[in-house]
């Protein structure tokens, strides 16, 4: 055990004196894997705000109640019980025909006179409704404006499921374009280690035939290498989440500065990401320094 | 095929030079007792482990108890005659401290005591030789197998190195020398094996 703590030692001091010798393919090596990783990450943490903004969007869903022009109290206060039945539905007011006309006037300015020339008023009244902490999976706004639009003196029912579709559609991009340049990003790194390794075996290959000679086993000779390989991928997934944490800070920032939006969150990685990243870097580092170590020794 | 029908049995404790001319197939002998490269006939057993049968992690192990000398030396540049000795421990898995001992011990036994801080470039081709041999010698090896260990070297240090390994001989490892010199076998009374055309003769 003592003994096998020592050789681990060994291969640390081994791997780390490799890299201070090849310092400038490390740093070439380390610093492209870190901009790879970068951009892959940078792709996650804008889909997973962009979920998140969704989601919070859609714990906040309205819709619009169109009722029929010229509808009773008694049918009205019908309407506004068949809305309060749903689940999480809040009635947020009662717009009446004349304060729908009022609105629209408002919101002309200064074109308001355009409607001057209306006989009748056109606008319908309606109920204005908000659904807080509704899980956006169980959310069904097709089914909530079949069942309202059944309720006699409802004309019609809008809700805003059609522009948050269109941003799920976006989502859906970036994940699919996320996925892409990662993978094809995964397969550069992969074969930026391979060749740093590679370089690293040729510059010692003299090394590694004499500690084959005074009996190394070929654990010994490879393992250095394997750390090698890990502490590039490491190390590039740790600046990657370094520099995207700090653009994170400085874009966060910005986005309540320039947009106003201080509820709009721009959030991190999660704890799992950022695991992930640095195993992702992991990973590729062995993965890249067996490739080399496979394709170079044959004992 | 460099070497056929060989049938060769060395004693334990014994001092054997292996000559014949150039590609005689003096150094695939030594390969082969090494287990750096397989027979494609025939066996061979070594404190009797047929090497045919250990491979992998088993067949580095035995090579700790083979010491192998070369006539190229085979240092590394990069480090000290001490770090160059010491490598032959470390990959053992050794305490450091004994590894030190052992090391400052055996540069002593091949007169390199004042040199352990030296780069092999600033040292004779004896004194690297020297160092060669500590690196062989420190694991206690059964064997210690030498191809063309002379070969670079001036007479006098020939001399001088032939000596370490009668020292070495006498401490009970069996000493296997290829060698092409003449000058070497002219005066000794160990055995010698000829190898021609991929034959052996005694």
């Amino acid at each position: 055990m003592i003994a096998q703590l020592r050789l681990w030692s060994t291969y640390f001091k081994h791997a780390l004196s490799s890299i201070l010798t090849n310092r400038l393919i490390y740093t070439l090596s380390v610093g492209t894997i870190a901009i790879s990783l970068f951009i892959f990450s940078a792709f996650v943490l804008l889909s997973v705000n962009v979920k998140s903004w969704i989601q919070g969007w859609g714990q906040t869903l309205s819709i619009s109640v169109y009722l029929k022009d010229g509808i009773d109290e008694e049918t009205r206060e019908t309407i506004r019980a068949a809305i309060s039945t749903l689940q999480g539905a809040e009635i947020k007011g009662y717009i009446s025909k004349e304060k729908a006309l009022q609105d629209m006037k408002g919101m002309l300015g200064s074109q308001a006179g355009l409607l001057d020339g209306l006989t009748r008023n056109p606008l319908p009244a309606s109920f204005e409704v908000a659904f807080r902490n509704t899980d956006r999976k169980s959310f069904e706004p097709k089914r909530i404006k079949e069942v309202l639009e059944k309720v006699r003196g409802v004309d019609e029912v809008q809700y805003s499921e059609q522009w948050l579709d269109q941003f799920k559609g976006l989502l859906d991009v970036l994940k699919v374009a996320g996925l892409a340049i990662g993978g094809l990003l995964c397969v550069a790194v992969l074969f930026i280690i391979t060749n740093t390794i590679k370089l690293a075996i040729y510059s010692r290959r003299n090394e590694i035939e004499i500690y084959k000679l005074v009996g190394a086993t070929d654990w010994y000779v490879k393992a250095p290498l394997l750390i090698e390989g890990a502490l590039q991928g490491v190390l590039g997934a740790l600046i990657a989440l370094g520099v995207l944490s700090v653009m994170h800070l400085i874009f966060s920032f910005k986005v309540i500065q320039v947009f106003g939006l201080p509820l709009m969150d721009f959030v991190f990685l999660s704890k799992e990401y950022t695991l992930g990243t640095l195993f992702l870097g992991l990973l590729l580092g062995l993965l890249g320094s067996l490739i080399a170590i496979g394709r170079f020794f044959k004992f | 095929m460099a070497l056929e029908d060989i049938d060769l049995r060395i004693r334990t404790g014994e001092f054997v030079f292996i000559t014949g001319p150039s590609g005689a197939g003096k150094t695939t002998l030594l390969r082969l007792i090494f287990g750096a490269e397989p027979p494609t006939e025939g066996q061979i057993v070594i404190n009797g482990i047929n090497l045919s049968r250990v491979s992998g992690t088993k067949l580095d192990l035995l090579r700790r108890k083979i010491g192998f000398v070369f006539q190229d030396f085979k240092l590394l540049s990069r480090k000290t005659v001490f770090q160059n000795v010491a490598l032959a421990l470390e990959v053992t898995g050794e305490k450091g401290s004994v590894v030190r001992k052992k090391t400052h011990q055996m540069l002593r036994a091949v007169g390199l005591a004042a040199k352990e801080e030296a780069y092999p470039i600033e040292l004779s081709g004896g004194e690297q030789q020297r160092v060669a041999i500590a690196r062989a010698m420190i694991n206690d090896p059964l064997i210690l197998l030498a191809d063309e260990p002379t070969g670079n070297l001036d007479p006098d240090i020939t001399r001088e190195i032939m000596v370490l390994f009668r020292s070495i001989n006498l401490r009970g490892t069996t000493v296997v020398i290829a060698t092409h010199s003449r000058e070497l076998l002219r005066n000794t009374d160990q055995r010698i094996i000829v190898l021609h055309r991929g034959k052996a003769f005694e």
